[in-house]
């Protein structure tokens, strides 16, 4: 025990100095590692956020079946019996010809020039359906037989829209995920070459250990950590700024008009907490092989 | 303790620095290896404390065939091996004390060993009053037998010693081969390359001669030539 104990001081003592003495390449390598796993952080919780968003829409979604502008009545009746009896449909709502001609003055109140050109006679009335389901699938498969009745005009389903959204949203996490490979692997290398120096300018002391015979693992264990810390110092950092930034965007999407959109984009706190801690213990890892590999390539027998 | 089968080692695959030797060194001699430069010596040290494996033939240290020997097996033999060198290797920046210490700390020793051990071993080596200064304070003689000490202080049952007289004037060298014979006398296995024949000639012990790579000589109480 008592050896163990004396062992760890000898650990502790040597890490901290090698700590101090690289200290400007010590403070790049945490930086470096820091913005790597921040990115990381951040890509993780706009994956998060973008399947909260995603799955917010497909719940809230509707389908609506345009009717032909000269459906007949009792057409309409015939319809709107069906599909409150089809068991996939939770409910309904028939939009009437002067209903739709009163959405369409709301959206276009600052357009009276346009609405001048449209005649109720000419907008379709439609129905505006719940499923009981909300699933893309079933959407789908519903629109799809209510297409081709006589009397419909036309369906439309919020499922490209959700589509094209989530496809961006791939190609968004793909580049993050990209970028966070490149920087990890960048702060790998960067604590690689750390770890060489600090081992270059122990040389003397690394000779001397091999000629008494300290164990391969016993010389290597102080640089693994010293390389374990930085990456665990970058990965707190990190997580910081990603904790910080993510604050600051979601209060920017309450603020702007513009980006009200993005509102619907937010993490629990659970999600939010893995990311953090995932960006942590990414850092560590990142720091860990980067001296590990130092250590195996420069130290042998 | 040592024994070499018909060892080659061929450097680069063409120099040959040791060629076809046979050797045996019993537990407790002392035996001075001799020849000018280049003649191999450092190379037998060398596969000694395996830094360097033989090309062909068997060398045996302290009943391990290094042949054989694992690589996380290697620091385990380097603990029965003291070695001492012309160029001392002490680290500038700890004292005399700490590297002393750090011989045994490197290798895990518990602390009371080490706050045991090394006062004894600065003792013997008459450095107990230099403990607290550094390298760079001390004259040559006084660093060899920092070195001579920190090779020791784990007990190794052999030292292997490469010119370790060969910085130093010639009072000094004597009080060095009178440490590494007091260190032989506790029955410690001494192997020492060395130039200095005024040395070999007064201490009268085994002497080894190489000459390209073989042994040329091989004598109980020998002289340098």
């Amino acid at each position: 025990m008592a050896g163990f104990l004396g062992r760890t001081g000898y650990f502790v003592h040597e890490t901290w100095i090698n700590i101090r003495r690289n200290l400007t390449l010590t403070v790049a390598a945490i930086l470096t590692v820091a913005v790597g796993v921040m990115l990381v952080g951040l890509g993780l919780m706009a994956r998060y956020a973008s399947t909260n968003a995603l799955g917010r829409w497909q719940g809230g979604v509707q389908f609506e079946i345009f009717l032909e502008p000269n459906i007949a009545g009792g057409q309409i009746d015939a319809l709107g019996q069906e599909l409150r009896n089809h068991p996939d449909i939770e409910r309904i709502q028939y939009i009437t010809k002067d209903q739709a001609f009163e959405l369409l003055e709301e959206m276009l109140v600052d357009e009276p020039e346009l609405l001048a050109e449209v005649s109720i006679e000419s907008l379709p009335s439609s129905y505006r359906i719940v499923p009981r389901f909300a699933e893309g699938e079933l959407i789908e498969s519903l629109a799809a037989q209510f297409r081709q009745r006589p009397g419909v005009y036309s369906v439309e389903t919020g499922r490209q829209q959700v589509d094209a959204i989530r496809e961006w949203f791939n190609s968004f996490r793909w580049i993050v995920l990209l970028m966070s490979i490149v920087l990890a692997a960048a702060s790998t290398l960067l604590i690689f070459n750390m770890i060489r120096v600090a081992m270059f300018a122990r040389r003397r002391e690394i000779e001397v250990m091999k000629l008494v015979g300290a164990t391969n693992s016993f010389i290597r264990l102080p640089f693994i950590l010293e390389g374990m810390l930085h990456g665990l110092a970058g990965g707190i950092v990190g997580a910081v700024a990603a904790g910080v930034l993510r604050n600051h965007v979601e209060e920017l999407f309450g603020r702007s008009e513009i980006l009200a959109f993005f509102r619907s984009f937010t993490v629990t706190s659970s999600q939010f907490n893995t990311a953090i801690i995932a960006t942590v213990i990414m850092g560590a890892v990142v720091g860990a092989l980067g001296s590990a590999f130092a250590a195996g390539r420069f130290l042998d027998v | 303790m040592i024994r070499l089968d018909n060892v080659t080692k061929i450097y680069k695959g063409e120099t040959r620095a040791v060629d076809g030797v046979s050797l045996d060194i019993k537990k407790g001699e002392f035996v001075f290896l001799v020849g000018e430069s280049g003649s191999g010596k450092s190379t037998m040290l060398r596969l000694l404390t395996a830094e360097e494996p033989a090309t062909t033939g068997q060398v045996h240290v302290a009943g391990k065939d290094l042949s054989r020997i694992s690589s996380g097996r290697v620091p385990y033999l380097r603990r029965n091996i003291g070695s001492v060198f012309q160029d001392f290797k002490l680290l500038p920046q700890k004292t005399v004390y700490e590297n002393v210490a750090f011989a045994l700390q490197v290798i895990g020793r518990p602390k009371n060993i080490v706050t045991t051990q090394v006062p004894a071993i600065l003792d013997l080596v008459g450095l107990a009053h230099k403990q607290k200064s550094f390298p760079d304070e001390l004259s040559g003689g006084e660093q060899q037998r920092v070195s001579i000490a920190r090779a020791f202080v784990n007990r190794p049952l052999i030292l292997l010693a490469d010119e370790p007289t060969g910085n130093l004037d010639p009072n000094t060298a004597q009080e060095i081969m009178r440490l590494l014979d007091r260190i032989n006398g506790t029955g410690t296995t001494v192997v020492m390359a060395t130039h200095d024949q005024a040395i070999v000639d007064q201490m009268r012990r085994r002497v080894v001669a190489l000459h390209a790579g073989q042994v040329v000589r091989d004598e109980q109480h020998g002289v340098y030539e």
